[in-house]
């Protein structure tokens, strides 16, 4: 009686998850339907639907104090003007700064700014807008560090001057990011629903979940977007990829895994980014700290191990089998960008990473395993569970350092736990932004642990280099320091250096693009496949 | 050759399946170190002789995979479906026989654990316990113990009023001895169907708790895994990821659902003679 009552229950609930499947799957394709008839008629003209992933969707909206432009995934925020922009070869250009300097102490910032830029409610952008935008994030950000601004402060409508704690000579990087909001129209709790902005673009419509329609401001001060309406889809890559096949969006994310695919009237295009990926390489030996987590790792401790792990991994291999062919090999955490130091640079050499592996004491066992001192080589890598690309560049570097005699098992961790973890062990990282700070966190000693934030390391004379390029009061210069904390020709943290940080590829972002449409050039993308495509929106066009 | 009859016919039955399910399981045990391996040469073949149920994104072999995975899965199922048992029949026997109070609070304890939703509880307490093979059990034991718990309740109160136990009560027989002696025989058919009839149960969500990604990692050959790693291969055409190793997780359970069956049937006294 009972197990028939449970077979009973068993093909209710069956059903059930059918009938669910199918009114889900008609859902949407019934608002897809209706939205494609809607797009079809202005199609081709001025108006352009863009596919991103659901991640990519503002959680709490369109306000930069909670991440909107800036944070981890860094963007032109499109509804708002920021002062500084940063140009395709990744150098500073002009927003609605007209011009910038910095005091010989580096500690003033003076910014003017342009007098004919209007919010679009009509009233002036003013230097006391920018001004309160700046206290403000410093105050309420929850995801940029704002502790080098003391304050900013406007003294007359067109000039603004930041007050620092201390020298910050990437200032203009950070004024890149951060969207001016208007005093007068702020409210912390609904300016990200309802955002009043300068920019080339404004919020139409925004359905959570769904969509966010992007209208263009007919004011804008400066050339007029070509784009008069952008609409962006929030979807899975499977979605996109479906949506793309139906025809329904402009341009959709897709990944290597798709890239294989032909897909009629649309092409792949594919975009070089910084969008790396790498592993830390803990440099200091096994032991606890004072939180009592493991930190450190015995056999990455030795610099030569780990200089054999840079040399010994054939990272083009990687790209074919793992992204389809779509990446770069990576050498940095900013390959290409203004702040590169090409030293950096490594070929791929097995013979001579396992020369020195032999020379570090590491000499092959009978299973192909090297030993020392009853010791077998061994690496857990760690990556992020249920990221495919991460998986699987895990798997083929296991594959690799096993060929080199390094037993490797990889596991799947969820963040949690992840950052503790990566202190003692290899993790699979993915970095990329668009300023040299990024240096400074990977490989900057914090506080008074001595040691870098994410994984063992340490290097008073990196620390010296970035330490002076952030006090340095020429940008140009502070670009040279940023290199030599890479490598100055005696120490650094390349091949030849210490090598805490190794790095794999590069992962170039796809996307289906509609025959016909024109995207404007690409500054190379940030970490983060998302609102970086649609940067330069207003200068796409169809042809 | 002589004609078995309906008896002996499911007693093969019930062996050849505990057979079937035993092979996989200790083939799975031997492909796991397979069932790891990539081989990025040989990504997203069709099934073909050599791999008869093709290889997935990263070169892996789907037969070891999906052999490691029924096998791990039976084997959660096994640990989890005796956990859930055991607490079952001590908490039904304990609730019927020490008295309202503890009946209360047993009967109290199962309306709580019943009126979560299964798979939302197996996810909490698996998160709480570190996700993992750890996390997976622990949320599968812990939940899947209240039907049987009921069943055994029941069964215990109707036989408590049983002449044969009223007799030995005016006897002077102790407690413990009657549970012993006279409860537990009664319970063992019940016990054992509703054992073997949790290990769908335990394995499906294993199973669905791992596709959501609150189970096993995903470097680990577990059918859940497999299964959600393939929904994102299904649009470009790759129906083998998904297809054989669904379809031999629904036969695997069925295996245990027809198991469990035939062994009530064959221990059932009202059925026993059939």
């Amino acid at each position: 009686m009972a197990d028939f009552a449970r077979k009973g229950k068993w093909w209710g609930a069956l059903l059930l998850c059918a009938a669910m499947a199918v009114s889900a799957l008609t859902g949407c394709s019934g608002g897809a339907d209706a939205q494609n008839a809607q797009e079809q008629s202005a199609a081709q003209t001025d108006t352009v639907v863009v596919a991103m992933g659901p991640t990519s969707e503002p959680e709490a909206g369109f306000d930069p104090a909670f991440g909107w432009g800036a944070g981890e995934h860094v963007h032109e925020p499109l509804i708002q003007s920021t002062l500084t922009v940063t140009n395709t070869d990744l150098t500073i250009g002009y927003d609605l700064a007209t011009d910038y300097s910095v005091s010989e102490d580096g500690l003033t910032w003076t910014v003017t700014i342009r007098d004919d830029a209007y919010f679009t409610d009509g009233e002036q952008l003013t230097a006391e807008n920018v001004a309160f935008t700046y206290n403000t994030v410093k105050q309420t950000s929850s995801v940029n560090d704002f502790t080098m601004l003391d304050r900013a402060e406007a003294t007359d409508d067109t000039t603004v001057v930041f007050h620092m704690t201390r020298p910050f000579s990437i200032w203009p990087y950070t004024m890149a990011v951060v969207g001016i909001v208007p005093e007068h129209a702020y409210d912390s709790a609904t300016y990200g629903i309802h955002p009043v902005g300068s920019g080339r673009y404004m919020l139409e419509q925004w359905d959570r979940g769904q969509q966010v329609i992007l209208t263009a401001n007919p004011n804008y001060y400066g050339e007029q977007p070509k784009m008069q309406r952008v609409i962006i889809l929030f979807m899975e890559e499977d979605a996109a990829f479906l949506a793309a096949q139906a025809g329904q969006v402009d341009v959709a994310y897709t990944s290597a895994t798709y890239s294989g695919e032909t897909v009629e009237g649309y092409s792949l295009a594919a975009y070089d980014s910084v969008d790396n990926r790498g592993i830390n390489l803990p440099a200091v030996p096994a032991g606890t700290d004072r939180e009592g987590r493991a930190v450190g790792n015995d056999f990455t401790a030795d610099v030569r191990v780990r200089r054999a792990i840079n040399i010994g991994i054939d990272r083009q291999e990687m790209i074919d089998h793992v992204l389809n062919g779509y990446g770069t090999p990576a050498y940095s955490i900013c390959d290409q960008l203004p702040w590169y130091n090409e030293a950096s640079e490594v070929e791929y050499d097995p013979e001579a990473a396992a020369a020195l592996l032999d020379e570090a004491g590491w000499t092959l066992g009978e299973d192909g395993v090297r030993m020392k001192d009853g010791v077998r080589a061994e690496l857990n890598l760690l990556y992020s569970n249920g990221d495919s690309v991460r998986q699987a560049l895990a798997a083929d570097l296991a594959n690799q350092l096993g060929e080199l005699g390094i037993a490797c098992t990889i596991e799947g961790v969820g963040w949690d736990t992840a950052y503790d973890r990566a202190l003692s062990e290899p993790l699979l990282w993915g970095w990329g932004a668009h300023t040299p700070m990024e240096l400074y966190n990977i490989y900057h000693t914090i506080g008074e642990t001595s040691s870098a934030q994410y994984s063992p390391y340490s290097n008073p004379v990196v620390d010296a280099y970035m330490d002076e390029a952030l006090a340095s009061a020429d940008l140009e210069q502070s670009y040279e320091l940023w290199r030599k904390a890479q490598w100055d020709g005696t120490t650094g943290v390349t091949q030849d250096g210490d090598i805490p940080w190794v790095w794999l590829v590069n992962v170039s972002h796809l996307y289906w693009v509609r025959d016909g449409l024109q995207i404007a050039e690409q500054k190379i993308h940030p970490h983060g496949h998302g609102w970086s495509i649609v940067n330069n929106v207003d200068q796409w066009s169809w042809s | 050759m002589k004609r078995l009859n309906r008896r002996q016919g499911m007693v093969l039955l019930l062996i050849g399946a505990a057979v079937l399910l035993a092979a996989v399981t200790v083939a799975g045990i031997l492909l796991e170190p397979r069932a790891m391996q990539t081989d990025f040469s040989q990504t997203n073949r069709m099934p073909c002789p050599e791999y008869p149920f093709g290889t997935d994104w990263m070169g892996r072999d789907m037969l070891a995979r999906t052999l490691a995975g029924l096998s791990l899965s039976i084997r959660i199922g096994l640990l989890t479906a005796a956990v859930s048992a055991l607490i079952a029949l001590a908490l039904g026997i304990a609730s019927a026989t020490l008295g309202r109070k503890v009946d209360a609070a047993v009967s109290w304890c199962i309306d709580l654990v019943m009126g979560i939703p299964h798979i939302l509880l197996v996810m909490l307490i698996s998160i709480a316990c570190g996700r993992g093979f750890t996390g997976v059990v622990a949320g599968v034991a812990l939940s899947h113990w209240t039907g049987l718990a009921r069943v055994i309740r029941g069964e215990v109160i109707q036989l408590r009023q049983a002449p044969y136990i009223l007799a030995a009560q005016k006897l002077g027989v102790s407690k413990g001895r009657i549970v012993r002696n006279h409860l537990l025989p009664h319970l063992l058919p019940q016990f054992l169907t509703g054992l073997i009839l949790l290990f769908p149960h335990a394995i499906l969500h294993e199973a669905s708790v791992t596709f959501l990604g609150f189970g096993l990692p995903s470097e680990q050959p577990a059918i859940g895994v497999i299964l959600s790693e393939s929904m994102q291969y299904l649009t470009t055409g790759r129906w083998w990821l998904a297809l054989f190793p669904g379809l031999m997780l629904i036969l695997a359970v069925m295996l245990f659902a027809v198991s469990g069956e035939r062994l009530r049937r064959l221990l059932d006294p009202a059925s026993v003679h059939e």
